[in-house]
């Protein structure tokens, strides 16, 4: 098979794959968008994994002529399989078949990825070959750097409660602070100096780069390097020989039919759902949906991303982001990137069940404060126990806005 | 045309009293230590901890896995049914 490298304007014998991971919410999307700006990354392929039934992410990435999008809906790190492997061989067919051409790859993984065996299907020595297809994967591609994004307003309770996201920046080899621009004042920037001192215990050899500093080019953490875990320290080398290991036992949970193994690395308590809605949708209504699910769900609420469709303005549909207690600010595309017109909302969540949110969003819409207030205790016995306070405040604010 | 909020918030906000705490870094270095002495592993024999599921019927949703990986020997796995943050040093004791 001829390497698709020799099509462009690559220089190295394999093709350089880097992964981009951070957590839920962190800015991998923005990030990526901003590079694939880049005259020079013309020659992108770019793999996006998601986490959930519902894939938006794919649609919230702009994608040219030349460079690929592939949604993959599943989570690549819950699958001991070759699933990157497997992904990758097909870009590499399609280039042989002169479909395609590419000389780098980016990896978007989901927010809730654990890098161990996805990192451990791209180097040497990771997990075995499974056929000639994996075999062609090795010979072509290599592994060529680990960025992980760090949302400064969300890291620290992230990283207290969710083990990945202490894996994701262990095994990076380039940090990147996001969304620095919203640290004005001196004690915010002090907390910033604090939290470097955080990452740097986790992962003592990885440059911590501000996104927004006027000396960082994004360009320059796609720039082909050689990802060395042995760098990257003792608790990435184990992590990745305990993977192995756990790969190698995985008859002990049986059932290997396929290539998708049983093991996942998220908890019961991380859900995953989508609200979709035909019709278009009030704005003010919405805001107020949002506004009440984040100021009770909080730190449970780990992401909701969406594409509204508003009332009022069918051709230009708002993009819609909100990371645990923060919603961002929206943003509104000149058009809809494909057929599908309908509102979209993923949720995901920690301990937060799926009905009372829609339920919520139902009777945000309709302004029935009753089944609102239903829904905001629902809400509240799927979390725990710290947080009921806030559940019980939101609808006493419901029906006080809605009794004036 | 009505805008959706434009809220933004200070990383003062992510330092929430009431927000729960699973303190899983910390728990981590405390099961890497409990493990160590439980099994009086010498200095040369490192430990790993990881959390993963199972969607498999009977299977605990969540569990943890420790690797202890002498030098030169296949790594031993040690499985607790649960996740990082709830592991006691009772618990590590009932399955070494």
């Amino acid at each position: 098979m001829e390497n698709p490298s020799t099509k462009s304007s690559a220089h190295r014998d394999k093709i350089p794959v880097f992964v981009l991971t951070g957590f839920l919410g962190s800015g991998k999307s923005t990030l990526l968008n901003h590079v694939l700006r880049q005259p020079n990354f013309s020659d992108t392929a770019v793999i996006i994994n998601e986490f959930g039934d519902v894939a938006l992410d794919h649609n919230l990435v702009r994608v040219g002529d030349t460079r690929i999008s592939r949604a993959t809906t599943g989570c690549l790190c819950c699958t001991l399989g070759s699933d990157v492997r497997s992904t990758l061989h097909e870009l590499l067919t399609m280039a042989d078949a002169g479909e395609i051409a590419f000389d780098r790859v980016i990896i978007e993984t989901t927010g809730l990825a654990d890098p161990a065996p996805v990192v451990n299907q791209l180097i040497p020595g990771g997990v075995a070959a499974f056929g000639l297809a994996d075999h062609i994967v090795a010979r072509n591609f290599e592994l060529a750097g680990i960025v992980t994004l760090v949302d400064i307003l969300t890291a620290e309770l992230t990283i207290e409660n969710q083990f990945e996201a202490s894996k994701q920046i262990a095994f990076a080899d380039r940090i990147v602070l996001t969304k620095t621009d919203l640290a004005r004042d001196p004690a915010t920037r002090k907390d910033i100096e604090r939290l470097r001192v955080q990452l740097a215990l986790l992962n003592p050899s990885a440059p911590i780069i501000d996104w927004r500093s006027d000396e960082t080019d994004p360009a320059e953490l796609f720039s082909p390097r050689r990802y060395r875990p042995t760098d990257l320290g003792d608790d990435v080398t184990s992590w990745l020989a305990l993977e192995t290991a756990i790969a190698a036992e995985a008859g002990y949970h049986g059932n290997q039919d396929n290539d998708k193994s049983r093991l996942t690395r998220h908890g019961a308590r991380i859900r995953t759902f989508a609200i979709v809605r035909e019709e278009p949708v009030d704005a003010v209504a919405f805001q107020h949906f949002m506004k009440l699910l984040t100021d009770s769900a909080g730190p449970s609420l780990l992401r909701v991303k969406g594409i509204v469709n508003v009332a009022g303005e069918p051709e230009r549909p708002r993009i819609v982001h909100a990371v645990q207690h923060v919603v961002y600010p929206h943003s509104v595309l000149e058009r809809w990137p494909d057929d599908d017109r309908r509102t979209r909302l993923v949720f995901i969540t920690d301990g937060v069940d799926p009905d009372p949110v829609k339920q919520l969003f139902e009777a945000s819409l309709k302004s029935r404060s009753t089944f609102a207030e239903q829904a905001l205790t629902m809400i509240k016995r799927g979390m725990t126990g710290v947080f009921r306070s806030g559940a019980i405040q939101m609808a006493r604010v419901w029906k006080s806005q809605t009794t004036r | 045309m009505v805008d959706f909020p434009r809220q933004t918030s200070p990383m003062k906000a992510s330092a929430n009293p009431i927000a729960p705490r699973r303190g899983v870094p910390e728990k981590t270095r405390q099961i890497k230590a409990w493990v160590k002495e439980i099994l009086e592993l010498e200095h040369d024999v490192a430990v790993s901890v990881t959390e993963l599921a199972c969607r498999d019927e009977g299977c605990p949703d969540v569990e943890t896995v420790v690797g202890v990986m002498h030098p030169g020997k296949p790594i031993q796995t040690l499985r607790v049914h649960l996740p990082i943050s709830e592991i006691t040093r009772d618990d590590l004791i009932e399955i070494s």
